[in-house]
C-alpha cells in the first residue's frame, strides 16, 4: 500500500484525538451488531477505519471511515448519527458498470447516515436479547470504485445477544434487509465500448452474521465472526454473494473500547469479471478486509 | 493482499498502552467494620471448595460457582458468633466485581458493600438504597432483577451477576459454613 501515509496520518489524528479523552455502545465484534442497549442519557462516539484489499487484478486498496455518535434517549431507545468517509488507491482494473478506471484520493467524506435502536429483550435480564437496528444514509461517492454515485440507502437488523457462563462467553447474531436506489454520475472521456449506466438501479441485500467471543483475561475478549451477504438485482437476479470470517480482538476499560477483526473473504460468487480468477465475489468486494473501531463513552 | 497497513496498527498501539487502572472502594478490613460494627473479632475461615462441593451449591442456588476457594471470616462480639462475613468476586461487564456479603447465622443477608467496582455504567451498585434491598433476604427468596431487586440500566450484566452471587453465598453459607 504505497500511499497510506496519508491515510495513517488521519487514523493518527483520530487516534491521539480519542486516546487522549475517554468512549460508544460497545462493539464486543468488528461486524455483528450487539443488541445491549444504550442506558438513557448516554453518549457514546465511535469511530471506524475498514480497510479494503485485494481484487485479484490490478491493484486495489480503501479505505472507510464511519464516525459516529449515539444517545440513549430512553433505557430501551437510542439514535445516532454518523458521517461516512472514503479514500481510495485503484489503479489497473476497470470493470464494465463497476470500476470505470484508476482512482485515487486519501480521503472524502463521503456520505451520512441516521439510525435508531429499540431493544425489546436485554441479554442479561431477560436471558436473551433482541434488538432492532434501522437507518436511513446517503452516500455520494461509490465505495466501491471511488467515483460520483448517489445512493439512498435503507436498513434494517434484527440483533440477538446472549450471554452465558455468567458473561463470560458472548454470542451474537444479526439478520438484516438493505434496500437502496443508486444512480451513477456521468464521466467524461470513458471508451465507447465501456458500459456505465446513468438510469437508476435498485438493489436489496440481505445480511446474516454471527459471532462469539471469549473473555480470555479482564476487559480482554478473543473470538470469531462470520459475515454472510447476499445481494439482489432487478435485472440479474442474485447480484452477488460472499462468505466472510475471521477472528476479532477487543479490549474494553471503563470509558472506552477498541476491537480489531480480521475479515477475509472465504468464498464468494455471483457474476465475476473478465479475467478473474479467483473463487470470490470481486466485482463489489474485496479478498480482505481489516477493521478496528474505537467507542469512547462520555 | 499487501500486508496490514500502518492506518490499521497506528491507532490500536496508540490506545493499548493507556490502560491499566484499579479502584478499591473498600479494604476487607473496612467492609467487615462496616457490616458487622460491633463485632471485635474476625476468623478467618476461608473454605476449599473441591468439585462436588461446587456442584451443590450450584444445585442449591442455581448459580454457578466459580471460584475453588471462597475468603470466609467468622464474625464474633465478646467470643460469640455474630455471622459470617464473605469476600467474593463476580464478573462485571469488563472485569471483576469484588464485594463483600454479611450473612446472619440464621442464614439472612446482614448487608453487601462493593470493594471494586470498574465498569462504564452502574456505579449505582455502590448505593446504599440499592444495596439495602438485599437485607434480610434468605436463600428462599427469588433474587430475580426486577422482580425483588431493581436493575440498574447499563449496568444489567453486573446487576445480574451480583444478586446470582449473593444467593450463591447463602447456598455456600447452608452447606459449607458452619457455627
Amino acid at each position: 500500500m504505497k500511499k497510506s501515509i496519508k491515510w495513517s496520518a488521519v487514523a493518527l489524528s483520530c487516534g491521539l484525538a480519542l486516546s487522549q479523552s475517554a468512549y460508544s455502545d460497545e462493539g464486543l465484534f468488528g461486524y455483528v451488531k450487539g443488541a445491549e442497549p444504550l442506558p438513557k442519557g448516554a453518549l457514546d462516539f465511535e469511530q471506524w477505519f475498514t480497510w479494503r484489499g485485494g481484487k485479484d487484478l490490478g491493484s486495489y486498496n480503501a479505505l472507510d471511515t464511519k464516525t459516529e455518535l449515539e444517545y440513549g434517549i430512553t433505557d430501551r431507545f437510542a439514535a445516532s448519527i454518523a458521517m461516512w468517509g472514503l479514500g481510495i488507491n485503484s489503479s489497473g482494473l476497470m470493470i464494465d458498470a463497476y470500476i470505470p478506471g484508476d482512482k485515487k484520493y486519501p480521503w472524502r467524506p463521503d456520505g451520512v447516515e441516521a439510525a435508531v435502536k429499540y431493544n425489546y429483550l436485554t441479554p442479561a435480564l431477560d436471558d436473551f436479547g433482541l434488538a432492532q437496528y434501522t437507518s436511513l444514509s446517503y452516500f455520494w461517492y461509490d465505495v466501491n470504485s471511488g467515483y460520483r454515485k448517489n445512493v439512498y440507502a435503507f436498513e434494517t437488523f434484527l440483533l440477538a445477544q446472549k450471554y452465558f457462563l455468567d458473561g463470560q462467553l458472548v454470542w451474537a447474531g444479526n439478520l438484516g434487509i438493505e434496500a437502496d436506489s443508486a444512480t451513477r454520475q456521468p464521466i467524461q472521456g470513458l471508451p465507447e465500448d465501456f458500459e456505465w449506466p446513468l438510469t437508476p438501479e435498485m438493489e436489496i441485500a440481505i445480511t446474516i452474521s454471527t459471532g462469539l467471543t471469549y473473555r480470555i483475561f479482564s476487559n480482554w475478549f478473543v473470538g470469531a465472526e462470520i459475515f454472510y451477504q447476499t445481494e439482489h438485482e432487478t435485472v440479474v437476479g442474485q447480484e452477488r454473494w460472499s462468505l466472510q470470517a475471521g477472528p476479532t480482538i477487543h479490549y474494553a476499560a471503563k470509558d472506552w473500547w477498541a476491537t480489531l477483526t480480521w475479515m477475509p473473504q472465504l468464498v464468494g460468487g455471483g457474476t465475476p469479471f473478465p479475467g478473474q480468477t479467483y473463487n470470490q465475489q470481486l466485482i463489489e468486494k474485496t479478498s480482505q478486509e481489516i477493521r478496528f473501531k474505537i467507542g469512547i463513552n462520555f | 493482499m499487501r500486508g496490514i497497513p500502518a492506518l490499521i496498527i497506528v491507532p490500536a498501539a496508540l490506545v493499548v498502552p493507556a490502560i491499566g487502572y484499579a479502584t478499591e472502594y473498600l479494604t476487607a478490613p473496612q467492609a467487615q467494620q462496616i457490616i458487622f460494627p460491633d463485632a471485635d473479632r474476625f476468623v478467618d475461615a476461608s473454605v476449599d471448595l473441591n468439585d462436588d462441593q461446587r456442584s451443590a451449591i450450584e444445585k442449591r442456588s442455581g448459580v454457578r460457582q466459580r471460584w475453588k476457594k471462597q475468603q470466609v471470616w467468622r464474625a464474633e462480639k465478646a467470643g460469640e458468633f455474630v455471622g459470617w462475613l464473605i469476600i467474593d468476586q463476580v464478573l462485571g461487564k469488563h472485569e471483576f466485581i469484588t464485594y463483600a456479603t454479611g450473612l446472619t447465622p440464621d442464614g439472612k443477608v446482614k448487608g453487601i458493600e462493593i470493594l471494586t467496582y470498574l465498569e462504564t455504567y452502574g456505579y449505582q451498585v455502590r448505593n446504599a438504597e440499592w444495596r439495602q434491598k438485599f437485607v434480610g433476604k434468605t436463600i428462599a427468596d427469588p433474587f430475580d432483577l426486577n422482580v425483588d431487586i431493581p436493575n440498574i440500566s447499563g449496568a444489567t450484566l453486573s446487576t445480574r451477576n451480583v444478586t446470582n452471587g449473593v444467593k450463591r453465598l447463602l447456598a455456600l453459607q447452608q452447606l459449607m459454613l458452619h457455627p
